[in-house]
């Protein structure tokens, strides 16, 4: 398991008082109780955590909390190195809601 | 037009939570004003507040917590009391023919001031992804109806301090025309953030810290009165066709006879005698009632020098001779101002004084004002007092003054 795997099941645990064993990298975020709402609050609590902006454009195609764990690696990997103003902002749009 | 009875109560309020509590909590005249503490209160000129008793993580889990703002979790919770306390059996009930009609005055406004404390205090533009959906004013009544399921009108109506007698007035026609069937009707109001106290205290509306006891600070129709105490909570309430609520063996608590709604149209915070006793007497209009046939009012009586003065004028003027012998009783020197959540909370403490037939005491009044010469039931209950029909007065700034007309539950 990678260390963003762990993270990120951390987060998910204790923002939603899950037990950790549930939270599989196969595990639908549906299945957590995770809808679009609780999305949108997990990739803000991910740009805290991560120290990472999500793109402007929509995030969507997440479906499982594997499946977040790799949208984050790929945030990683793209990020500029680190600057002392850089705005961690939501762009408009970008919120995966229904 | 239909009878309409109240068949479910639920409030969480300052006096407690549920009828039973708010109810003795009010006939003892227990005041829950109080200090705050805090590093809010060190901001504040007269630090006092009425406070609920409430631990959202009793009723939510903490994803669905996180997105509410205290008005909604309160607005929720009270509405799940009421329809408990119903009986209601929603496979029952035809939910096209159901509504929603909640008052509040402030909107998710601790929701929105942690917002701007991140905005402009410190700088930063991480706002929290669901702060829209925390601080619409329409958020407690939409959580209600999706609890629920109903999906006939689904209103928010804020106009100030008379929004849920307004509501309730609102829901009870429908009901009472046929439109609906079935309506949870009230208020909510959770303003106690450093914001909105700082707004209240700028229009130099709230009362000065009574030193020797600060839960008497709210004086009510007393001379030396010094103005409202911000409170917070939630009252909704069941309303259902009489027969219906019959034919199913409800529990009835109380009737709503009628509602009168009258805007100043003069200005938009000074009281008019005009307005109020207008309302008055629309709602006695309504009600087919004449005004000999009023037993009991609970007042708006705020505390404030200018609505004690104005209300107790607007009695007289609608009452004339007999005014001086009917009980008026100002709650809110126990329970502070609900903004917003008031009319529904007050209209919850009449229909009780009326199932008790208990006029509830206005407490703290022990200095008389030659413009409030009423029998205001002062700091003590009175047995055998509020009678069969009652008023409950809300009016406001921007000038919609809000009447319900009460009656005791009886067959005729």
């Amino acid at each position: 398991m990678t260390n963003t795997f762990l993270r990120l099941q951390a987060i998910v645990a204790k923002d939603h008082k899950l037990d950790i064993d549930i939270i599989t990298a196969d595990a639908s975020l549906e299945s957590l109780g995770i809808d679009s709402l609780g999305v949108a609050e997990l990739l803000f609590n991910i740009e805290d955590e991560f120290r990472v902006r999500l793109p402007v454009e929509p995030v969507d195609g997440l479906t499982t909390v594997g499946d977040v764990a790799r949208f984050i690696d790929t945030l990683i990997a793209a990020q500029p190195a680190p600057t002392a103003d850089a705005a961690l902002v939501l762009p408009p749009g970008a919120a995966p809601l229904a | 037009m239909r009878r309409v009875a109240v068949t479910g109560i639920g409030v969480l309020s300052p006096l407690g939570n549920g009828c039973d509590e708010v109810f003795n909590a009010a006939r003892n005249g227990r005041s829950a004003v109080a200090r705050l503490t805090g590093k809010a209160a060190e901001r504040l000129r007269a630090p006092l507040a009425a406070v609920v008793a409430f631990d959202a993580a009793e009723h939510f889990d903490p994803a669905k917590a996180r997105m509410l703002d205290r008005v909604s979790q309160l607005a929720i919770v009270a509405a799940r009391c009421a329809t408990a306390d119903a009986g209601l059996d929603l496979k029952a009930v035809d939910l096209d023919r159901a509504g929603v009609f909640v008052g509040i005055g402030m909107g998710g406004s601790t929701s929105m001031d942690d917002g701007y404390q991140t905005l402009y205090g410190e700088g930063s533009d991480r706002i929290k992804p669901l702060l829209i959906l925390m601080g619409m004013h329409n958020a407690p009544a939409a959580w209600i109806g999706i609890e629920n399921g109903f999906r006939g009108p689904n209103l928010t109506y804020s106009t100030a301090c008379s929004s849920s007698a307004v509501a309730i007035g609102e829901a009870w026609l429908r009901v009472a025309s046929g439109s609906l069937d079935l309506a949870l009707a009230g208020g909510s109001e959770a303003p106690l953030s450093l914001g909105s106290l700082k707004a209240w205290e700028a229009m130099h509306t709230l009362a000065a810290v009574d030193a020797s006891d600060p839960s008497a600070s709210c004086k009510p129709f007393s001379a030396d009165r010094s103005g409202m105490v911000l409170g917070e909570g939630a009252a909704v309430m069941v309303l259902e066709p009489w027969d219906r609520a019959l034919a199913r063996g409800a529990k009835i608590h109380g009737e709503i006879l009628g509602y009168g709604l009258v805007t100043d149209a003069s200005h938009i915070a000074k009281p008019s005698v005009e307005g109020q006793a207008a309302a008055m007497r629309a709602a006695l209009a309504s009600a087919r009632l004449d005004p000999s046939q009023i037993d009991s009012i609970n007042a708006h009586g705020t505390g404030t020098q200018a609505n004690d003065a104005t209300e107790t004028a607007a009695i007289k003027q609608v009452f004339g001779a007999r005014a001086p012998r009917i009980p008026v009783s100002a709650t809110k020197a126990m329970h502070g101002h609900l903004l917003g959540a008031a009319g529904a909370l007050e209209c919850v403490l009449s229909l009780l004084a009326l199932q008790h037939n208990t006029a509830l005491p206005t407490m703290h009044l022990h200095s008389s004002d030659p413009l409030c010469d009423l029998d205001y039931v002062p700091n003590a209950a009175r047995e055998d007092a509020a009678g069969r029909t009652m008023l409950s007065n809300s009016f406001a700034f921007g000038g919609t003054n809000a009447v319900l007309v009460l009656g005791r539950a009886v067959e005729k």
